[in-house]
């Protein structure tokens, strides 16, 4: 694991140097926005994520319930967290994006809102794990996120389903849609790079919650022997 | 303001995060860490 970390550390970091080295400087300008659609290969890979923590997190919930082991309970939480992360990046360099190409900050269309949601969705997560109470949590938490997750297609699809201010999808969008292929390559380099940040969050994360668990295990032990004796 | 403005903040603050995310996970293991040795020293035990 130490061995894997030594190589996959030093990987990411260079990979997100070389990909943002290509996204600033290498990939073509858009024509009508300028260089400030360079933010797109930021925002877009960590929109992509986001959805692939708030994946993960739904299937370590629904094995969670189906087994009841730690360790699926452990991922669903690392993942919530990671998700949330992601998912900040997203909603704050979307309205930085915005302002100088729409003349506004944010706007109430169905992408932006039911972004804003998922984001609350998760937040709710993580906070009802950290205070609620009783031997439930964990059941609880794992319910709250196979609901949760039915908001994650619902946003991908709204720029398909209603007429919105965010663009229309570009990559595998309709007639017209695409990008350039020295974009899309830069695009697909960035996208390798955060997807491999993202996983590397996630196994730091998942050890972390390991850790946890594992303290509150002995803080309880340790409370019985206080009681016992 | 330059559009430019908007993009060098946008990647700050993506950088912002990205590097404070797994310093500040790094710190909680450190604290846990703490806590563990701490229970240990107690003599509860190991609790891994």
């Amino acid at each position: 694991m130490r061995k894997l970390a030594l190589i996959s550390i030093p990987v990411t970091v260079v990979l997100l140097g070389v990909t943002s080295y290509l996204a600033l400087e290498v990939a073509p300008t858009e024509q009508t926005m300028g260089d400030v659609q360079r933010i797109f290969y930021y925002h877009v890979p960590s929109g992509w994520v986001a959805f692939l923590c708030f994946f993960i997190n739904f299937v370590a919930s629904v094995v969670y319930l189906w087994k009841r082991s730690a360790a699926s309970d452990a991922m669903a939480a690392a993942a919530a967290e990671v998700g949330v992360v992601f998912c900040t990046v997203l909603l704050i360099t979307g309205p930085l994006w915005a302002r100088p190409v729409w003349g506004i900050w944010w706007t109430w269309d169905a992408r932006l809102t039911t972004t804003l949601v998922l984001w609350l969705i998760y937040v709710s997560y993580l906070v009802l794990r950290r205070f609620a109470a009783g031997g439930q949590t964990q059941v609880l938490a794992a319910a709250f996120a196979i609901f949760g997750f039915v908001d994650v297609p619902i946003v991908y699809m709204s720029i398909r389903w209603f007429r919105t201010q965010h663009p229309s999808p570009v990559i595998g969008g309709g007639q017209g849609s695409g990008l350039d292929p020295a974009m899309a390559r830069v695009f697909l380099a960035n996208l390798a790079a955060f997807t491999l940040l993202g996983i590397l969050f996630l196994v730091l994360r998942y050890k972390l919650q390991v850790k946890e668990q594992a303290l509150e295990l002995a803080h309880a032990e340790a409370a019985l022997k206080g009681g016992s004796q | 303001m330059n559009p430019i403005t908007f993009l060098k903040a946008a990647y700050i603050v993506a950088w912002v995060v990205y590097l404070g995310y797994p310093g500040r996970i790094l710190l909680r293991m450190g604290r846990m860490e703490e806590e563990r040795k701490d229970l240990e020293r107690k003599g509860t035990g190991s609790p891994e």
